[in-house]
């Protein structure tokens, strides 16, 4: 990766997070706001500053076409809110912005792979140039680069008219150490620093912000920095001395120097004319963060002082690499085994230890802890991956002409990380089907079918026994059995007779490859490669996607993503040597077999009456080939297990105990032999380093 | 199956440099594993019994945390079983992110092979376990049978 600079590359991960999480806040406002169809001055404060810090972190990697593009909306959004003009084409302006963050975070994706080159943004900026001269009242001037460079410079001047400074500035001259490289970006950060202790500040070359090559200038003639300081001299030197690069410094007390800058002030040094001024040192205590906003001027400061009391939750968030949450659960397994080894020594046998017991106890309960701790570490919930679909929403309602509304439910679901981070492209595909052909063309059809004129598309989580259950749904047109079929036999795609496909296995013959119903291909969906794609990806997971219809009303897909590392409630049960862990919440009772509730059909099947209704009898020692302790059904204990509206008894040797247990898959080898199918769901270790087989309750019932 | 895809099948530096190989005994078999798969070697482990699937596959371990299969290669080439002892190995592999335990009578040595010892395989389509060997490596002191790790773990 020759892409960055030296030194830099340890900072992509940390760029590419922050800026990933950025655009995903501006989305989110844009969304708002578009809906709340109002801008409010916070919202253009909030994309003003998200703008701003990717174009100063795009600017630190050295990916300027980001940075400039970034710059251009930031001067769009700096135009509205100095200027408030009155917006007519707010849907235009909404084009550009998502447009602009579209183009952004492709190229996020792009700097990921490492054959990188920068993309030419120069089209996307153009049409913000244009917009703001339409904002302006000016016409469209279809104008050149060199004026695009311009704005930032123009719109501060109106602004602030230029202040005449008197010879009460103090001036210094710094050198930055030799090849330290980006020594303008250096000295904006001295500027950044010492903005607040001064009363009046100017610097030269003014446009070190915006302008690489100023670089050079300071390399030549040094960073020339004019203060006017509202405390001692001392403590801006201090700061100027401890600056990171700073080779020395010296005073010049020319203030006839200062006339080049007065010509091109850059907005910041606008800011000290402003009357918001006022307590600089009293912001400074209260919120260190608008520190860092580079040239952002003191009203906006101001501003976000104001916003930042709401989001004084975001601040007690840190991001972690996920190799070591990883490594943290894992070395947290070790010590619980570890402790159960310690504890549990058969070299302690038979000893009357009365204070290691208390300690080992005292031990366990904090093991438990963290375990418990570590584990609710991982789990994120869904609602990020959810509103991820109201963009998509979004933007094909627009293309597409249809209403619908985005529902959201159970969004505080949790799930494992990695399980999220391979959720987005299929709820993708799956949102975009669902708005291409599930809800109707027009309003009109809508009506006659007596639905409301507004589609709805449904997001919904919920666990159900042990596993989380996504289901998106719509209620558009449905899937029609028989176009499905037809068109499956077209493709050769049926295994065995046309009658006997039932209608679900019908509607799920739509996850295969190579299937789709829709004849048009269009942008968003259509080519055939959807629904196996999204199958593809969850079954990755270990996960399973079904689909639901009703010819007329609407479509359900419905995902299903097993244990996998989520923390289940389980009971353990004994059959001969083997332990199995059953999902408490499949666990209806447990029970001894009286003599008058077993019944026989003809058969010889074995059957169980409780309270008047009859259950099938499935005995794990005899599904799975093991040797039990007991075979008499009446030793054994009895477990009636429901899942997914059916229920059966369990006949077990023994029961355990209950434990919170994480559930690890089954490796890709054993998945090669249906282990799934054969009702277990993965498997988990108990305190004592043993592993106990989880059993997916769902799965016994239908296929046992 | 054609003489080149069975050269695919050894890592092609295997077939070109040599490298590291550890030897261990199945009855009288010598076989060997490119060390660069192997991410340890333990002793005899309490193994978990998995229901419903092949018996060669003889159920998981827990390898400080993590489940891993362990299959039997005794049965996985149709021989008999013998108990386990003191010299029982447990070989964990790697291949393509899919780890599993491989249980053997006992490990040898490392060898460090020549290319020039390295021959490939006939193609036997009647012979059932050739298809786990890869190559055959030439020693002063036997034959030894290469084990074609991808198709332990994928088959």
């Amino acid at each position: 990766m020759s892409k960055f600079e030296a030194g830099m590359e340890a900072m992509v991960d940390m760029y590419i997070y922050e800026t990933t999480t950025l655009l995903e806040q501006l989305d989110q406002i844009l969304m708002k706001t578009e809906s709340a169809s109002s801008f409010g001055e916070e919202d253009i404060n909030e994309i003003f500053r998200i703008m701003h810090t990717i174009k100063g972190s795009s600017a630190m990697m050295g990916l300027e076409n980001m940075s400039t593009l970034a710059h251009a909306i930031e001067d769009m959004f700096f135009i509205i809110r100095e200027e408030k003009p009155v917006i007519t084409n707010t849907r235009d302006l909404y084009e550009l912005v998502f447009n602009a963050s579209d183009l952004l975070k492709a190229e996020i994706e792009l700097l990921q792979e490492d054959s990188y080159s920068p993309t030419d943004f120069s089209g996307a900026k153009q049409k913000i140039f244009d917009f703001v001269d339409i904002l302006k009242g000016k016409a469209p001037s279809g104008g050149t680069d060199q004026s695009a460079a311009q704005p930032p410079a123009a719109a501060p001047q109106a602004a602030a008219p230029a202040e005449q400074k008197s010879s009460e500035f103090t001036a210094v001259r710094v050198f930055f150490e030799d090849d330290c490289k980006m020594e303008n970006l250096r000295a904006l950060l001295i500027i950044n620093k010492i903005r607040d202790d001064c009363e009046k500040l100017e610097y030269e070359p003014a446009d070190i912000e915006t302008n690489p090559e100023s670089a050079k200038k300071i390399i030549e003639n040094g960073f020339i920095i004019r203060f006017k300081p509202n405390g001692p001299v001392e403590n801006i030197t201090r700061e100027i001395e401890e600056a990171l690069n700073v080779k020395s410094y010296e005073f010049i007390s020319a203030p006839a120097q200062s006339a080049p800058a007065k010509e091109e002030k850059a907005p910041a040094a606008s800011a000290p004319a402003q009357p918001q001024q006022a307590s600089p040192a009293a912001e400074k205590k209260t919120e260190p963060a608008p520190q860092k906003e580079e040239g952002a001027s003191v009203e906006q400061i101001n501003n976000l002082l104001a916003q930042s009391k709401g989001s004084g939750a975001k601040q007690s968030l840190i991001s972690v690499n996920l190799n070591k949450l990883d490594q943290l659960l894992d070395m947290v397994g070790e010590i619980v085994i570890t402790e159960a080894m310690v504890t549990a020594n058969p070299d302690l046998k038979g000893l009357q230890l009365d204070n290691f017991q208390k300690a080992a106890r005292q031990l366990r309960k904090l093991t438990d802890e963290l375990q418990d701790i570590v584990m609710s570490i991982r789990m994120v919930p869904l609602s990020g991956a959810f509103n991820k679909m109201t963009r998509i929403v979004r933007d094909m309602k627009v293309k597409l002409n249809k209403d619908v509304d985005l529902v959201f439910e159970g969004e505080e679901t949790e799930v494992d990380k990695s399980v999220i981070d391979n959720l987005n492209d299929p709820l993708m595909h799956m949102v975009r089907n669902a708005m291409d052909h599930g809800i109707e063309d027009t309003a009109e059809e809508r009506i006659a079918k007596g639905k409301p004129a507004k589609g709805t598309i449904t997001l919904s989580a919920y666990n159900a026994s042990g596993e989380v259950i996504i289901v998106v749904s719509d209620d558009g047109k449905g899937i029609d059995p028989a176009k499905v079929l037809a068109k499956a036999k077209k493709n050769g795609l049926l295994t065995k007779p046309e009658k006997d496909y039932t209608e679900k296995e019908i509607y799920n013959l739509i996850m295969l490859p190579g299937f789709s119903t829709n004849e048009v291909v269009t942008e968003y969906s259509g080519r055939g490669v959807g629904m196996d794609v999204v199958r593809k990806n969850i079954e990755k997971i270990g996960g399973s996607v079904s689909v639901d219809s009703k010819f007329g009303q609407g479509t359900n897909f419905i995902i299903k993503i097993p244990l996998s590392l989520a923390i289940v409630d389980g009971m353990e049960v004994t059959v001969g040597k083997s332990i199995f862990t059953i999902p408490i919440n499949s666990i209806k009772e447990s029970f001894k077999l009286k003599p008058k509730q077993l019944i026989k059909d003809t058969s010889g099947k074995e059957m169980i009456m409780i309270r008047g209704e009859c259950y099938p009898l499935i005995r794990l020692y005899d599904i799975y080939g093991l040797e039990p302790s007991y075979t008499d059904l009446f030793s054994g204990i009895i477990i009636l297990v429901e899942a997914e509206g059916k229920s059966a008894c369990l006949f077990a040797d023994e029961l355990i105990g209950e434990q919170q247990v994480v559930v690890k898959p089954f490796s890709p080898l054993l998945n090669n032999f249906k282990v799934k199918q054969n009702g277990m769901a993965g498997c988990t270790i108990l305190g004592d380093g043993s592993i106990t087989i989880i059993l997916d309750v769902n799965n016994i019932i239908s296929n046992f | 199956m054609t003489d080149t895809e069975l050269y695919t099948e050894v890592s092609s530096d295997f077939m070109t440099t040599g490298g590291k190989v550890l030897l261990f005994d199945i009855e009288d078999n010598v076989y060997g594993v490119e060390i660069q798969y192997i991410t340890e070697i333990i002793g005899i482990q309490p193994i978990t019994i998995v229901p419903k699937v092949p018996d060669y596959i003889k159920g998981v371990i827990n390898l400080r945390g993590k489940v891993i299969p362990v299959m039997s290669v005794r049965k996985r080439f149709g021989k008999e079983e013998i108990p386990y002892d003191e010299r029982t190995c447990i070989i964990v592999i790697e291949y393509d992110n899919i780890a599993v335990g491989l249980i053997v009578d006992k490990v040898n040595e490392v060898l460090e092979v020549d290319p020039e010892q390295i021959s490939a395989t006939p193609d036997y389509k009647s012979v059932n376990s050739n298809r786990y060997i890869s190559a055959i490596i030439e020693t002063q002191t036997g034959i030894k049978l290469l084990l074609n790790c991808q198709k332990i773990v994928a088959e």
